[in-house]
């Protein structure tokens, strides 16, 4: 294993647990959802796709592919934060709603990416 | 495809990307972290949005200003200390950008990518021509158009850009690359279903081998054609199964043979590669004593050819480097020389053959022993083209230009097979049998007629092929007459008829055609017009084969 894998795998569960924080509590309730931590969540997201690009390997492909995914769920729920708050002024059931379950689209997709993870380390073990 | 160029550049961005990411959240939380104060002196604490619309108009320099409220002192320092930050990780990240685009292999790959795609999209047969030289040149001149294109593999850049400043129509694409190494060759579309040949006429006989073998061994199905200067050489080509062996001395000595023994043989191939259809006195060579001045791989050669033709000869071997070294020049001439001319027995002799490897001794000798006999005939050869003025100024009755020879020969076998088969059929026959041809050709069709070649199929006989189909007979004859006047006949030969493997020099006019055949025909523009016209629309066949008269 080298720094690289390290930091890239560090990255990616990172990733999941940040994710998983955010989205964790009432979904109808905003105030059990952070934005500092959907802050975070994106920015190690970001990060996480940015480690993996260029990568010729085959699970390398597909990490990028999984992580621009979460990418994008995590961006849409920042944007529909925004939009709640700014253009409609209020917050709906249904606004906070979308942005929680945006996140929890993205916490899927960082499972995923932590699995295929996994698996390759216990493949190279063996 | 461009797998490749997308890999390396999102690679060299990684760090970029990074460092913008790293610089953007530092810079976004400070600023969502401090308070301010709002329009009225209430704390406030700006919102991630807030935040991120600031950045991104601070970091690209843009600024718009201080948003949503006038900053107090905790969040202007907080924001000059990230001005720095960010706007220098910002242009780190264009100058990594703008650095890879012009990174050599980042070029060099998409350059690749280029000429891969040209290859693929080529639609026509087409010739890999290794090495660009001014050989290749006039083959590209003369084969690349509609039925041939051509692809070149050239190891110096300095020569790829040579050729890009040609401006060839259609397009040559072009690829800096070493030709014996087999990935070369696989990007320049030896595997593509259209590549018919490989071309190879490199001055040195240890890679045109190489090569060979790479290309047999790559693909079988194509043509590779390619120089030999030695005996030895062309044996191992032989044995390697390579048709298309290209010997440059061979054919001068093969000329000089047909020259002395076979005028009109000589003159009927002449005549193929654009000589008139005359015998002119200067073009004959005389019959008496030979000296053959240059005793390298062409004076072996022409030795062969002169010993076939029962001709008396004298060679003297001159070294050319040899002679640099001791006379320290090439000009030909000084007392030494020339008595060793009149040793050679140059006032007895009827030809001398200047045959060393450089150009200026090769004119001088000559000048030299016309000096001395001024009814000697002279033949020069000449290796590079940029010479041939002087040549021709010097009046030297025969002048062989190594180059211009190849790339006649290697044209005429790829562009116009028939000719060339007839060339071969021609050798075969006697003086007698080529004086009648050159007779006949010179009454019918006059001193300098053209030769055209066709084949009998859908695409070049339409009308014909019609015909065919329905079991026609439509013989040779027929398709002579006048499409004006079918009681008169066009003034067209047929000199050659190819059908599958078998050739037919000079087919009967009788003789009934059939699907496939390859006819070479010779005549002018205006005739041959008159044939295809015939062959391709069928109310003109219709009406040179009599149709109207015949009860069928």
């Amino acid at each position: 294993m080298n720094l690289h894998k390290i930091i890239s795998g560090s990255f990616f569960i990172l990733a999941m647990t940040i994710n998983f924080g955010f989205f964790y509590g009432d979904p109808t309730v905003l105030v059990e959802h952070s934005a500092f931590e959907l802050f975070a969540a994106i920015i190690v997201n970001l990060v996480a796709t940015v480690l993996k690009l260029g990568d010729r390997t085959q699970l390398g492909a597909v990490l990028l592919a999984t992580s621009i995914v979460a990418d994008i769920q995590l961006i849409a729920s920042a944007t529909v934060w925004a939009f709640a708050k700014y253009v409609m002024s209020d917050f709906g059931i249904e606004a906070v709603v979308a942005i929680v379950s945006l996140s929890g689209g993205a916490l899927l997709a960082n499972v995923v990416s932590v699995i295929l993870f996994i698996g390759d380390t216990l493949k190279s073990k063996r | 495809m461009n797998e490749q160029i997308i890999w390396i550049v999102l690679k060299r961005l990684r760090t970029p990307f990074l460092i913008i990411i790293a610089t953007f959240s530092i810079s976004i939380l400070g600023l969502v972290l401090i308070p301010g104060l709002d329009d009225s002196g209430n704390v406030y604490h700006m919102t991630f949005f807030d935040a991120f619309y600031f950045v991104s108009y601070m970091a690209s320099t843009i600024g718009f200003g201080e948003a949503p409220y006038t900053f107090n002192y905790e969040q202007r320092i907080w924001v000059s200390f990230a001005i720095y930050f960010t706007v220098i990780g910002w242009f780190y990240g264009i100058g990594a950008t703008v650095s890879l685009m012009q990174d050599e292999s980042l070029k060099k790959a998409i350059h690749r990518n280029t000429f891969r795609r040209h290859v693929k999209r080529l639609r026509t047969p087409f010739y890999i021509i290794l090495g660009y030289n001014s050989i290749t040149k006039s083959i590209i001149d003369k084969i690349n158009g509609d039925d041939y294109r051509v692809v070149v593999l050239e190891k110096n850049e300095d020569k790829i850009d040579e050729l890009m400043l040609e401006n060839f129509y259609p397009n040559v694409p072009a690829f800096m690359g070493d030709a014996t190494k087999q990935q070369m060759l696989k990007i320049a579309g030896i595997h593509h279903k259209n590549c018919a040949g490989v071309i190879s006429l490199f001055e040195n006989d240890m890679i045109n081998s190489q090569i060979a073998t790479i290309c047999k061994i790559l693909n079988k199905k194509i043509d590779v054609i390619v120089k030999a200067t030695s005996p030895q050489q062309v044996k191992h080509f032989k044995n390697m199964d390579l048709e298309h062996i290209k010997n440059p001395f061979d054919i001068i000595s093969k000329r000089i043979f047909y020259g002395i023994t076979a005028p009109h043989i000589w003159l009927l191939e002449m005549w193929v590669y654009g000589h008139i259809l005359k015998l002119r006195k200067r073009d004959r060579f005389p019959k008496g004593r030979y000296i053959v001045y240059g005793y390298g791989r062409m004076g072996h050669a022409i030795i062969e050819g002169l010993e076939k033709a029962n001709i008396e000869y004298i060679t003297k071997d001159l070294d050319t480097q040899e002679y640099l070294k001791e006379k320290n020049t090439t000009i030909f001439g000084d007392d030494e020389d020339i008595q060793s001319l009149i040793d050679l027995g140059v006032q007895e002799s009827d030809c001398i053959i200047a045959a060393t490897k450089d150009d200026l001794l090769n004119l001088t000798i000559l000048n030299s022993a016309k000096q001395l006999n001024p009814n000697i005939f002279t033949i020069a050869r000449e290796n590079s083209l940029d010479d041939l003025n002087i040549f021709k100024a010097a009046k030297v009755n025969k002048i062989y230009v190594v180059e211009k020879l190849l790339a006649d020969v290697t044209y005429n076998y790829i562009a116009r097979p028939l000719a060339d088969l007839f060339i071969i059929e021609a050798r075969k026959k006697d003086e007698e049998w080529a004086k009648v041809i050159v007779n006949l050709l010179n009454n019918i069709t006059g001193m300098n007629p053209m030769y055209f070649e066709t084949k009998i199929d859908e695409e070049h006989a339409h009308a014909l092929s019609l015909k065919l189909h329905d079991n026609q007979a439509v013989s040779l004859a027929n398709l002579r007459r006048s499409r004006a006047n079918r009681e008169k006949i066009l003034n067209l030969v047929y000199l050659l008829l190819k059908r599958g493997e078998q050739v037919y020099l000079m087919p009967d006019s009788n003789m009934q055609l059939q699907m496939g055949d390859e006819l070479l025909i010779v005549s002018d523009e205006e005739n041959y017009d008159d044939f295809d016209y015939i062959v391709n629309n069928i109310y003109e066949l219709e009406y040179v084969l009599g149709y109207s008269h015949e009860t069928n």
